[in-house]
């Protein structure tokens, strides 16, 4: 059992760094999308959308590998699960492969083909387009795991007839787009020529804090209603998550108020984890909820042990190197491969 | 459509897509790691120019590479989810080792591709060996996945739960003849393709230095590794007809079990009368090859109940396509290294002339690398069926019921045609050939070396 509960440890801390690290590249791709609505000039979308792809360019590939270790995680160490979680959320989730797949390729084609198969703004909308949809249908996946109503024969449809789920798709979206715009605001006051988006991104920040503080507030009541067993347990173990997560939501008001950028990405951070850790905590020991346990659809216990050595010394390489990456590129610079 | 045929056709779209990327991410590193080398050592424009090159079509080759591969992850559950319940945690730790491989090739990508202004041009180049490496392991831990479903090793049950060794694979004589054949297979694709690229370049004129050291590189990457490619497709089939002779009798449509059997190329298998339909028979040729004696009896696939049996008429026909461009690439490296060896005997330089005949040759190898590549993993995958794991779980029972996939399958088809016919249109632009501001580089320099020498001596 400890075997399995260290396994579930490392997929939840994974998926955090997911959260935590592509969540803001797909934010990324929001504030791409919406640039261009607001008509002063002063706001140079064009100066967004080049400080948010040099953002993500040296850094998104390695963030988007926390997805894949998940799912391998997932496949390897809960393979009676993941056969029924992914037909019983094939449709969100191919819709997700839709945006991870479009996003990758709209991104290098604009920064490396040169218009020559679509013209770069094409490829810029396809790429904003498909980062807002896989937030989104992850956020519904995730959701629609708690509800309870998923099983080896619910119709493909299920996952979306849950307000629940579809608000849960609504708040991966707002926080995404939080994180990054509180991350863009360090990125922008790097650079003399990007200084000028600092105030807008620190309002993009804002408001995006205020919305996914309003998403969450609806979306507490169809939790309850939608997801009683999970909620239930919400309850009992995740209050002070919450309570983490709330505090940390409107400190980084504040502290973004106050301009501190740095302590901004930490406050930021903490209010993200706060919720998916307390959705985590309170899924725990459902896998899906009324279908699976942890327990019940592990792996034989050899094949976990093998993974979590091999895990250890390939987080022993990774780590280190992933810093290396996140610490050499902590201010992007336009222009620059 | 079936659920079965649907994902069995989504299934090798999927792969076949990804894999045509991910060989570059395999070999690409290796050259651009000689390429950047070169440059720093010789301070030699030319090379920093194709190493730029390079690096540009390694990125976007290497995120249509990622992005596919987590296609294919998501599809383990979503078209085989029987087979993943089942046998998901005895390919576990090979799926876990590579994500790490895939995290460090990804991590050091983006050291690499933005870290031009960052990094010292020796830690820069430093970068390129994790990615190389990384690279590499993914396809020995992907390819060692593919190679326990052909040949499952370590399975046991406790508890009605199925439990295999997690480490018996690293023993497996059919994980490394498979995983070295494919390693050699990607490297000559890229190779290959390197080749291509140039020699089309020259053929169309732009004859300077830049396209010969491409071109040089590529050929020599694709034709030193064709030789050795035949050995150790010798080890792997030698390794098949001891653990799958189902599929090795496929492999050579040979249907009844008897000694003295001929080695057919060509041919074209008749599923009713089981015979191969014209074709060169070699007398005796397969049970020489297998066993070195004549009358060596090699069983054949009437030892399979009809059920079992692979479609051979296919299986036979790409394992002929792969043997087939593979010999053609052989024959280039042979002439090519007779022509290098008088060349050297005569000192002529270059060592092997850029004829017409032989930039020809250099195109041909890329499309044929490629082609018998994925031939390759047609005679592998198809040898296998009917099963998923060989001898223990049908494809049949392992695919998904849902019944709503043709959708799936249309999307994936229409979003991966757009995306590879961009994807040709760009690789077409980056292929247009040195950049402008290396034209002063660009003198042929050993023919101005020449008329120095010849001037000299007058």
């Amino acid at each position: 059992m400890t075997a399995i509960n260290a396994l579930l440890a490392i997929i939840v801390l994974s998926l955090l760094a997911y959260a935590l690290l592509a969540g803001a590249d797909f934010g990324g791709g929001f504030w791409d999308l919406v640039a261009g609505w607001s008509r002063r000039r002063d706001r140079d979308p064009e100066g967004q959308r080049k400080l948010i792809a040099a953002s993500l360019g040296p850094v998104w590939e390695a963030n988007h590998v926390w997805l894949i270790f998940v799912i391998v995680c997932v496949f390897s160490g809960f393979p009676t699960a993941f056969g029924t979680i992914a037909t019983s959320l094939e449709l969100p989730l191919g819709f997700a492969l839709v945006g991870i797949v479009l996003r990758g390729a709209a991104y290098v084609y604009r920064a490396y083909g040169g218009g020559a198969a679509l013209p770069d703004q094409w490829w810029g909308r396809i790429f904003a387009g498909a980062s807002v949809l896989t937030p989104f249908m992850l956020g519904v996946s995730g959701a629609a795991l708690a509800t309870g109503t998923l099983g080896p024969h619910s119709a493909p449809t299920e996952p979306f007839r849950s307000a629940f789920a579809l608000t849960a798709g609504v708040l991966a979206v707002a926080a995404t787009a939080f994180l990054a715009a509180v991350y863009l605001c360090h990125n922008a006051a790097q650079y003399p020529e990007t200084a000028h988006l600092v105030r807008v991104f620190r309002q993009k920040a804002m408001g995006a804090a205020v919305a996914a503080g309003a998403v969450v507030l609806a979306l507490l009541p169809l939790f309850y209603r939608d997801a009683p067993a999970v909620a239930a347990r919400f309850t009992d173990r995740s209050i002070p998550l919450a309570v983490l997560s709330a505090l940390c939501g409107a400190g980084s008001l504040l502290v973004l108020w106050r301009e501190r950028y740095i302590l901004a990405r930490f406050t930021a951070a903490a209010a993200v984890v706060g919720v998916l850790g307390g959705w985590a905590a309170a899924q725990y020991p459902d896998l899906m909820t009324g279908v699976y346990t942890a327990a019940q659809s592990a792996a034989a216990p050899q094949s976990v042990d093998a993974m979590l050595i091999a895990m250890c010394f390939g987080m022993a390489v990774v780590l280190p190197s992933f810093y290396l990456l996140l610490r050499i590129f902590s201010s992007p610079a336009v222009d620059e491969h | 459509m079936s659920g079965l045929v649907v994902a069995r056709v989504e299934t090798a779209l999927s792969l076949s897509f990804h894999i045509l990327f991910a060989v570059f991410g395999v070999g690409l590193p290796w050259l651009v790691l000689y390429a950047e080398r070169r440059w720093l050592t010789t301070g030699d424009r030319v090379w920093y120019a194709l190493t730029r090159k390079w690096a540009r079509v390694m990125a976007v080759l290497f995120a249509i590479g990622a992005v596919s591969g987590t296609v294919l992850s998501f599809e383990f559950g979503l078209l085989w989810p029987t087979f993943m319940a089942t046998y998901g945690g005895a390919i576990g730790l090979l799926f876990t080792l590579e994500a790490f491989a895939f995290f460090a090739e990804a991590i050091f990508m983006g050291l690499y591709l933005y870290g031009w202004k960052r990094l010292s041009p020796r830690a820069h180049w430093l970068v390129l060996w994790p990615i190389a490496v990384a690279g590499t392991l993914s396809t020995l831990f992907i390819v060692m996945a593919n190679a326990w479903m052909n040949h499952p090793v370590g399975i046991g049950s406790t508890g009605g739960k199925v439990t295999a060794r997690p480490w018996a694979i690293f023993t497996s004589s059919t994980s490394w003849t498979e995983v070295t054949h494919m390693l050699v297979a990607a490297l000559m694709c890229t190779g290959g393709a390197v080749a291509a690229v140039y020699a089309v370049g020259m053929l169309r004129g732009r004859r300077d230095r830049y396209h010969r050291n491409g071109l040089n590189i590529g050929m020599a990457t694709v034709l030193v590794l064709a030789p050795i490619q035949f050995l150790v497709g010798d080890f792997a089939a030698r390794d098949v007809s001891a653990t799958q002779p189902g599929k090795l009798a496929a492999m050579e449509g040979h249907y009844t079990t008897s000694g003295h059997v001929p080695l057919t190329i060509g041919g074209f298998y008749d599923n009713r009368t089981h015979h191969l339909v014209g074709g060169l028979p070699i007398p005796d040729g397969l049970s020489l090859l297998l066993n070195f004696k004549p009358g060596a009896v090699v069983p054949g696939l009437d030892q399979l109940p009809a059920d079992q049996q692979p479609m051979t008429a296919v299986v036979h026909l790409a394992f002929d396509t792969m043997v087939g461009l593979g010999s053609v690439i052989l024959l280039i490296a042979a002439w090519g290294g007779w022509r290098w060896w008088r060349g050297r005997r005569r000192g002529d330089s270059p060592r092997v002339r850029l004829t017409r005949t032989w930039l020809w040759a250099g195109a041909f190898t890329g499309p044929a690398a490629m082609i018998a590549m994925l031939a390759g993993w047609e005679v592998t995958e198809g040898g296998r069926q009917p099963w998923i794991v060989y001898q223990h779980m049908l494809v049949a029972d392992a695919a998904t019921k849902s019944t709503g996939l043709g959708w799936a399958l249309l999307a994936t088809i229409l979003i991966y045609l757009g995306l590879a016919l961009a994807l040709i249109l760009i690789l077409r632009k980056l292929a247009s050939g040195a950049p402008p501001d290396l034209q002063s580089d660009l003198d042929d320099g050993t023919e101005a070396q020449n008329t120095m020498e010849a001037q000299a001596a007058s």
